[in-house]
């Protein structure tokens, strides 16, 4: 039985899953394993497939093809199951304004089984712990964004789901409130050991928050393991370096035996540290050395972008886009 | 196995959760919605007293006419009005539900690990809750006109079958469409059509005394078999042969409409 069978593995499995939409193929054989305790970042743009993967991990979906498993229970066959181990905060905070943060709270209590009492204790250790005490009983209506978030957190909580689910959790909120939340997450990750399935489409996010990241794109994962590994494998760190017009052959051949040559604009001169980063120290020697001027200076380490560059032939962040990858610049 | 080719029935089998309590929390929610937004009171209590007045005024002289089955104007339309309202609360059901899907609320309540049956139970039983209200004020109304009890207690009990109905199938249709449309806007559609069963029945004149293709139409109509039961205490005393047909009609609804919700309900739900 697919119960006893998935005991064995992460708290969440997925292979070969598939989810199409007429001629569409949203998810295109996702093949993942998140281990326990684990905060796991799926990463992709828009229209990647991230939220169809979760809607059909949470149960909200059917795959038309593969299997997934979640807390050792069979999304399909032990639905029912998967619901009641997992917390949900999707995307858009699915939150009634009509409602008080307090009596959203008693509702979510009750739809997971959790009489009235106990229902009230654990609602009250919830607003204190995301800190909405005070608010608990106005109007969700008049909520901030950075505390409907908060609530919707802690309803996924409520009853302590020993996995996590949360679709893009920050989209929308002010930087203050960002960090806020990922501090909640960290601490929900480390305290009581949840395992957390985050998405989101903030390369920065899931570098402060994932111990392991997969990326899709199209349906696909096109990369996956820790933050630090895939970066390393994009490559080189790269040292910017605006110089006179006319001067980059003389730079380039200066700083030939510190790094290699990689294209970028007229006036600017870029390399790949072979040294690493500890290497920038001795291109500048090398350029002092040869009479050039330096006029800017910009060491890129890769980022999640970069991998999500080299793996795609796009750029997931910012307005580069299109940017062509093979200039080596992360713009960050 | 693949998780695809799985039967939908196993889904539910480990539900965790007891239906009931969700249910009633899906109700309390519904009741508290509707306390505090003001202008949603307002069809409930202002609809069947429109209904009430601009009927009875405009169509007090066709008691008059020959083989008019009574000769008290509230009686005939103050269950027209009492049904008419409880279409309105099946097509609140359907705005509160398409606003639902809109947020997403509607998926927090499918995250529950209740059976997920007792979500759209919860708003039909909801639609027959709210459809009290009217039912209540209506028949107060129309007590305070002058309105007559021929057929006794009977009377009020067959109406009130015949209101729960009318908002339990008006629930099921709503809940159908909006399933499809997955919008607020499946409201309007939901409206329209609600307006057009109730209009094209008997709910103003009787069988008899309509012209051209109304009287076919309204014959073909369910509506005016749930209306002739919902009636028979007020035009005289209820007769079996007024109500069978009302209650065929209803259990035929239930069966008919309750497919299509529960088709709808398919699509949105794995």
């Amino acid at each position: 039985m697919s119960v006893e069978m998935n005991q064995q593995r992460g708290p969440i499995v997925a292979e070969g899953l598939v989810r199409e939409f007429g001629e569409i193929r949203a998810v295109d054989g996702v093949d993942l394993e998140v281990a326990g305790g684990e905060v796991f970042g799926f990463l992709g743009p828009n229209g990647a497939g991230k939220s169809t993967t979760v809607r059909i991990l949470t149960t909200l979906l059917r795959p038309t093809g593969g299997r997934a498993s979640v807390a050792g229970f069979d999304v399909v066959d032990d639905a029912a199951l998967v619901r009641a181990s997992i917390g949900v905060a999707l995307q858009d905070a699915s939150i009634d304004p009509l409602m008080t943060g307090r009596e959203l709270l008693h509702l979510q209590a009750t739809l997971y089984g959790i009489g009235r009492r106990a229902g009230r204790e654990r609602s009250n250790e919830l607003l204190e712990r995301v800190g909405l005490t005070e608010a608990a009983d106005r109007l969700v209506g008049g909520y901030s964004g950075g505390m409907r978030r908060r609530l919707d957190l802690a309803l996924a909580l409520m009853h302590e789901p020993s996995v996590l689910f949360l679709d893009e959790p920050t989209t929308g909120l002010d930087p203050m409130s960002r960090v806020n939340l990922w501090d909640e997450v960290r601490r929900l990750n480390s305290e009581l050991g949840t395992t957390v399935f985050l998405t989101t489409q903030y390369l920065e996010e899931a570098d402060e928050l994932a111990h392991r990241v997969a990326i899709i794109d199209a349906g696909r994962i096109v990369r996956e393991g820790a933050p630090a590994t895939l970066k390393a494998q994009v490559g080189l760190p790269t040292l910017l370096v605006d110089v006179d017009p006319g001067a980059e052959d003389r730079a380039r051949s200066a700083m030939a035996t510190i790094g290699e040559p990689r294209p970028t604009r007229a006036g600017r001169v870029a390399i790949g540290l072979f040294e690493g980063a500890s290497s920038a120290a001795d291109a500048v020697r090398a350029l002092d050395a040869a009479g050039i001027a330096i006029h800017y200076m910009e060491l890129n380490t890769p980022t999640l972008d970069d991998v999500f560059a080299e793996a795609t032939g796009r750029r997931l962040e910012g307005a580069d886009a299109s940017a062509d990858v093979t200039t080596g610049e992360s713009g960050s | 196995m693949t998780s695809a080719a799985a039967g939908t029935a196993r889904s539910d089998r480990w539900a965790q959760v007891p239906p009931w309590p969700l249910i009633r929390q899906v109700i309390h929610r519904s009741a508290t919605s509707l306390r505090r937004i003001p202008a949603g009171i307002v069809p409930v209590v202002v609809m069947p007293v429109f209904f009430t007045v601009a009927f009875s005024g405009t169509f007090s002289g066709l008691t008059e006419l020959p083989g008019y089955p009574t000769d008290n104007i509230l009686n005939w339309m103050i269950p027209y009005a009492c049904l008419q309202s409880a279409s309105f609360a099946a097509l609140a059901s359907a705005f509160s539900l398409g606003r639902d899907l809109e947020s997403g609320f509607y998926d927090r309540l499918l995250l529950a690990p209740a059976p997920r049956w007792t979500v759209p139970t919860a708003s039909v039983l909801w639609a027959m809750i709210r459809a009290l209200l009217p039912l209540t004020i209506t028949l107060a109304l129309g007590v305070i006109g002058g309105m007559t009890f021929p057929g006794g207690f009977a009377a009020v009990w067959w109406l009130a079958v015949g209101a729960f109905a009318v908002a339990a199938l008006g629930s099921l249709w709503g809940l159908g469409v909006t399933y499809r449309i997955q919008r607020q806007s499946a409201g309007g559609l939901v409206q329209i059509s609600l307006f057009v069963i109730m209009f094209l029945s008997v709910g103003t004149v009787p069988i008899d005394l309509q012209e051209g293709w109304l009287p076919y139409v309204a014959r073909w109509n369910p509506v005016t078999y749930i209306l002739d039961m919902a009636r028979c205490g007020f035009v005289g005393t209820c007769e079996w042969s007024a109500i069978w047909p009302g209650l065929v009609a209803i259990a035929g609804g239930a069966v008919l409409l309750g497919w299509w919700a529960e088709r709808g309900w398919r699509r949105l739900v794995p």
